[in-house]
């Protein structure tokens, strides 16, 4: 009897830990006051209803939580599926949310494309916003976005070359994919425009915080200036650049909370620029079939300086005549 | 006072539901002597020693050791009052070394530390005084089956045991080995250890007691000494009717040769040829008995025929002159051969299995249990109830997992299967190993009735007695090899030992 | 490939390795110990993710690595009791206990981390954990010895505790009373009861140090990369189950083959980032260290068998 009591016990333990879980993680960022200020009429009255579906966790200061803060910025509460690393798992969430009727179902992660292609037909009725992903898979009620990340990443490389003065630079990459590749890319040619060479080194994983953490700690023991290093993963890297007093640059949400004073630069993804489009759109009864790309023209992509690190001002006025150049399209980050 | 026995059960009675397993049991031990508790199983034999180690609380009646009323509570304490147990199935580490075994649960003299130095010397000294030759060193896995059985006898000689009981000591060695293991015992008792004997082995039990005390249904049927009695008497005593130890063979003219095994050689498990250039005819109405120390090719050779083991190029096997050397065995089945294998939980039966599951296991396709695809239980039931009823399978229900049965009942319900089927060859490995004497004399009268009916009937065993009881004629095997082939009527068993040790070979 | 095989690239490769390699080691040593005496537990990881938040939040709080050590260890032994005594006491299944552990670790020290940190938090400025000082100050004389002065004694406390409790396993495995009553249970227990010694008792001291040791891998990990987030291990409890199979139950073995996994995967990470493997192999080269590492112990050590009541629940009857 006694040890049936307990194995029940456990049980509840174990269940009220997992929904706990889920509770916690589900809890949206609250919006901020400013933010709030910017959604314009036509978004305020919107009586669509939004889900979000993403691999890492709401406030992940990356790839997540930079779509949950654009979200924010529009005013728009989704409910929210993240932590979703298992595709089958979010491939499940995504036709429930689509079952449950909700109108725009924003699929955060191109691993998450094959489900989609499977599940969109399905549903013609609802509108699938997708990234990153360059194109739609020719279903025309999915949208695709993409940022054209090698942009920031050639802002962040010129600073970072001219910071390190000819020496190397440390890169950690997750997998070898999407705009971790591009922003890398682009990383490395801003170095070389600033006459530094790059390191480059993929960890094979967005998650594995201990090997990033390992492979920055390697790049630190091969004498890098500054690092940088993208995906969720990167906090291990920036945790070893503020650890050996090395200057850190940031893309995809604003790294600060990771490195705070050794932060030079973010390049922060603003996805509501496109965001709105498509809802417009989808407003007016378009529910895809388009792909659209946020730049630093469009306002998309953002970079933000760390007023905390002092940048030499010359440096300043060469990061901001490069990102003058980009938009003119008169430099090339590809 | 130099009469009181060292151990003493006095009136020992134990019920469980519906059974009445030792019913007013006395029996007593004496320094020095081999006191054998003989019967069949289920006679009482292991309720009462797992009441003298404390497993079992009987409803009355009192254990006394020297003299004074003893309290065992648990096997531990059986230990430390001296009392040590050879199990049948041994309580050994095969990964640790043989100190190691012996050390198991005893307090180190370094505390924390094992002192396996110290335990390494005394086993040697208790070697020496027993010739109990086995290196302390050694891991267990790497010994025999019979030096195993030293370790255990070391184990509890290590802990001063002045009473060994051996639980069916010998089911598991060679001659050989039992021959050694009896000048260990005899060397025990001359030292003052009193032991008590297990066994069925009647000629065993005959060759080693001082005295013997037979059980029968929970009840001591007699109280008896070597000089006093015979393997007959023992065997009547232990069934409670009058045994055949042997059947009677009418004589039967010999048929055609059914079963032809032409230049049979067989790889064994380690790629070693394991049967080498055998020949053999069986024919209908004969029993061939093929003798040999286990590990001789026997396996192997049943293997071989049975469809299998797979035999080397060159070699022949047919029944009634269909050729099966390459036949699955559903094809050697069809040609009229049943297979009593060796190891019957193994091979035979499949154990989660109801009885009636195990005896439909090959013929269930048939069409006669059908009704349109779905199985017709009716008629299942008819036909194993049947069966059971016809071999004495002695089990509570059909729907009885076959695993619970007594070694004696299964072998009689896989007998029951391939007898069934009408078969022209029967291949019986070892078909009365661990089996009661009541049914293997039933079993050697059904191989015997259907020699008579004109199977042809190959039977491998190690028993000599078996095969000098049944075999028409008796082929040896030694080292892959049929060294021997003779006539029942002119094999002696010296002879055929010899055979069996190699002594042919070099001939 | 030549500026590879220099001695200070090499050198730091090593040193990448045997850092890397030290919560595989101790996870993977504390389950020798559990599966030698039959108990497989699978929720390692689970525990390794609990000790190690319980470690970081301490170390966050109040700036004590030696605090950390031991709120790893007690979340461990913790742990250790619970599964202790559902596989031990309940005879429940091992397989899946081991997962309802692993999930719970997973769930609840997510839980914890969201609610009581939030977002992953660097430990700054706290020092690092290879300068705690008590090594450091220790070994200062030795770290100057060129190459290998930083290889050797340029780590810090745990590394060497790592490396130490090998032929402290192996000893109490081998040569006390309590290391053979593991083996014998976890080999026969039948037979180790028939001669007193306790099962379930031997069994739960088991587990209890093999959960012990998981959670202050745990904690090691978190306070050498100064880090949590959810997930943390990323599979490394699961990596170190495998490590003690493919290293035949044996410590010296599963070191070895901790050692590798993190040569392996120091040598790939050093030559990406000299452009020796060249990009676009990235995800080629993540498998090589646990293909390489199962290869080898496979190879080396397959021929040794495992405790034959490994996941067997004991009861006399």
């Amino acid at each position: 009897m006694k040890a049936k009591q307990l194995l029940k016990l456990l049980a509840a333990l174990f269940a009220i830990t997992l929904v706990a879980a889920a509770c916690g993680s589900d809890t949206v960022e609250e919006v901020t006051e400013e933010a709030a200020e910017v959604v314009d009429e036509a978004m305020a009255e919107t009586e669509l209803t939004f889900a979000l579906v993403a691999p890492s966790a709401s406030d992940d200061v990356a790839f997540t939580q930079s779509m949950v803060d654009s979200l924010g910025r529009l005013g728009i509460e989704p409910q929210i599926t993240d932590g979703t690393f298992v595709v089958e798992e979010a491939a499940a969430a995504i036709r429930g949310y689509a079952e449950d009727g909700v109108n725009v179902i924003v699929v955060h992660g191109t691993q998450y494309g094959g489900s989609l292609a499977e599940i969109a037909p399905d549903f013609p009725e609802t509108s699938f916003i997708w990234g990153t992903a360059t194109d739609t898979q020719g279903l025309d009620n999915v949208f695709a976005y993409y940022p054209e990340a090698d942009q920031g990443g050639y802002v962040n490389g010129l600073i970072a070359g001219n910071l390190a003065d000819g020496a190397t630079i440390g890169v950690v990459g997750p997998v070898e994919a999407g705009d971790a590749v591009a922003y890398i890319e682009g990383f490395a040619l801003g170095a070389a425009a600033a006459g530094s060479d790059t390191s480059i080194v993929y960890t094979g994983s967005f998650s594995d915080v201990a090997l990033a953490t390992t492979t920055a700690q390697a790049h630190v023991d091969n004498g890098v200036a500054a690092l940088t290093g993208t995906s969720q993963s990167a906090v291990g890297a920036a945790s070893i650049a503020s650890a050996n007093d090395l200057p850190w640059f940031g893309t995809q949400s604003n790294t600060e909370p990771w490195a705070s004073d050794l932060t030079v630069a973010s390049q922060v993804y603003h996805w509501d620029v496109v965001l709105a489009d498509m809802i417009e759109m989808i407003e007016g009864g378009t529910l895809g079939g388009e792909a659209m790309q946020i730049t630093l023209e469009n306002g998309g992509l953002v970079m933000e300086f760390n007023d905390g690190f002092e940048l030499d001002a010359d440096l300043k006025a060469a990061a901001d005549e490069a990102i003058a150049g980009i938009i003119a399209g008169d430099i090339a980050t590809k | 006072m130099e009469h009181t026995p060292l151990l003493s059960m006095h009136n020992i009675t134990k019920t469980f539901p519906g059974v009445l397993a030792n019913d007013d049991v006395s029996f007593d031990v004496r320094n020095g002597e081999v006191h054998t508790l003989l019967g069949e199983n289920g006679a009482g034999k292991s309720t009462l020693m797992k009441i003298l180690f404390g497993l079992y609380k009987p409803d009355s009646g009192e254990i006394r050791l020297r003299g004074e009323v003893a309290s065992i509570t648990s096997p531990t304490s059986a230990i430390e009052q001296r009392v040590g147990m050879v199990h049948q199935h041994f309580m050994l580490v095969p990964t640790l070394t043989v100190a190691e075994n012996v050390a198991l649960g005893l307090t180190s003299s370094r505390g924390f530390r094992t002192d396996l130095d110290v335990v390494s010397d005394r086993i040697t000294e208790i070697s020496e005084q027993y010739g109990l030759s086995v290196d302390p060193e050694i891991d267990v896995w790497k010994l025999s089956v019979g030096e195993r059985q030293r370790v255990e006898i070391i184990k509890a000689l290590y802990r001063d045991a002045e009473l060994l009981v051996l639980d069916e000591p010998t089911a598991v060695l060679t001659p050989q080995e039992v021959a050694d293991l009896f000048v260990i015992l005899r060397q025990m008792t001359d030292a003052g250890t009193g032991i008590i004997f297990i066994s069925h082995k009647l000629h065993e039990v005959l060759e080693l007691s001082d005295r013997i005390t037979v059980l029968r249904n929970g009840r001591v049927t007699g109280h008896t000494t070597p000089a006093e009695t015979s393997r007959q008497q023992l065997a009547d005593m232990m069934v409670g009717r009058e045994v055949k130890l042997a059947p009677d063979k009418p004589h039967v003219d010999l048929g055609l040769a059914r079963l032809r095994l032409r230049n049979l050689s067989v790889k064994g498990d380690r790629g070693t040829m394991a049967v080498v250039d055998a020949d053999l005819d069986v024919h209908a109405g004969e029993i061939v008995g093929i003798a040999g120390v286990s590990g001789n090719g026997q396996r192997e050779l049943a293997e071989t025929v049975a469809g299998l083991r797979p035999a080397e190029a060159g070699s022949s096997v047919s029944i009634d002159d269909v050729d099966l050397t390459t036949a699955t065995p559903a094809r050697t089945r069809a040609a009229g051969l049943s297979y009593v294998p060796e190891e019957r939980m193994k091979d035979g039966a499949v154990g989660e299995f109801q009885v009636s599951e195990n005896l439909l296991l090959i013929n269930h396709a048939e069409a006669r249990f059908r009704r349109g695809p779905l199985f017709d239980f009716a008629k299942i039931r008819d036909h194993c109830q049947e069966l059971v009823d016809q071999f004495s399978v002695k089990t509570p229900s059909l729907a009885t997992p076959t695993s619970s049965l007594s070694g004696g009942n299964i072998q009689k319900l896989i007998m029951a299967r391939e007898l069934e089927s009408k078969p022209s060859v029967i291949l019986a490995a070892q078909p009365t190993r661990g089996v009661d004497i009541g049914a293997a004399e039933y079993i050697h009268s059904q191989l015997v009735e259907q020699r008579n009916e004109g199977v042809a009937i190959l039977m491998i065993s190690e028993d000599l007695d078996e095969i000098l009881g049944l075999a028409d004629r008796i082929a040896v095997m030694f080292e892959g090899r049929i060294v021997k082939v003779v006539d029942r009527e002119n094999a002696t068993k010296e002879e055929l030992g010899l055979a069996m040790a190699g002594a042919e070979v070099d001939a | 490939m030549s500026e590879f095989f220099t001695i200070s690239v090499l050198a730091a490769t090593l040193g990448t390795a045997i850092r890397f390699a030290v919560p595989y080691l101790l996870a993977a040593l504390g389950e020798t110990i559990g599966q030698r005496s039959g108990v497989l537990n699978l929720g390692v990881d689970g525990t390794m993710l609990l000790g190690g938040f319980g470690a970081y939040y301490a170390v966050l709080k109040t700036d004590s690595h030696s605090l950390g050590i031991l709120v790893g260890l007690g979340v461990g032994l913790l742990m250790g009791v619970v599964y202790a005594y559902v596989t031990v006491f309940l005879d429940a299944k091992q397989g899946i206990s081991g997962i309802g552990i692993y999930l719970f670790g997973l769930g609840f020290s997510d839980l914890l981390f969201q609610e009581l940190v939030g977002t992953p938090l660097p430990i700054r400025p706290l020092p690092t954990l290879d300068k705690l000082p008590v090594v450091g100050g220790l070994f200062e004389p030795l770290v100057e010895i060129e190459v290998i002065g930083p290889l050797l004694f340029d780590h810090n406390l745990l590394t060497y505790l790592a490396f130490l409790l090998v032929p402290a396993v192996t000893w109490l495995l081998m040569k006390t009373t309590f290391g053979m009553n593991v083996r014998a249970v976890g080999e026969n227990p039948q037979a180790a009861d028939s001669l007193g010694v306790s099962v379930a008792k031997t069994r739960f001291i088991a587990i209890l140090m093999g959960s012990t040791l998981a959670g202050v891998a745990g904690a090691t990990l978190s306070m050498q990369l100064a880090i949590f987030q959810h997930n943390l291990t990323n599979g490394i409890g699961f990596i170190a189950v495998a490590l003690v199979y493919f290293g035949a139950w044996r410590p010296r073995w599963v070191m070895a083959g901790a050692l590798l996994y993190g040569l392996v995967t120091a040598t790939r990470i050093r030559w990406q980032s000299l452009g020796i493997i060249p990009q676009g192999a990235s995800d080629v080269a993540a498998m090589a260290p646990a293909i390489i590492t199962i290869l080898a112990l496979v190879l080396l050590a397959s021929r040794v068998r495992g405790p034959a009541a490994l996941t067997k629940p004991f009861s006399r009857h």
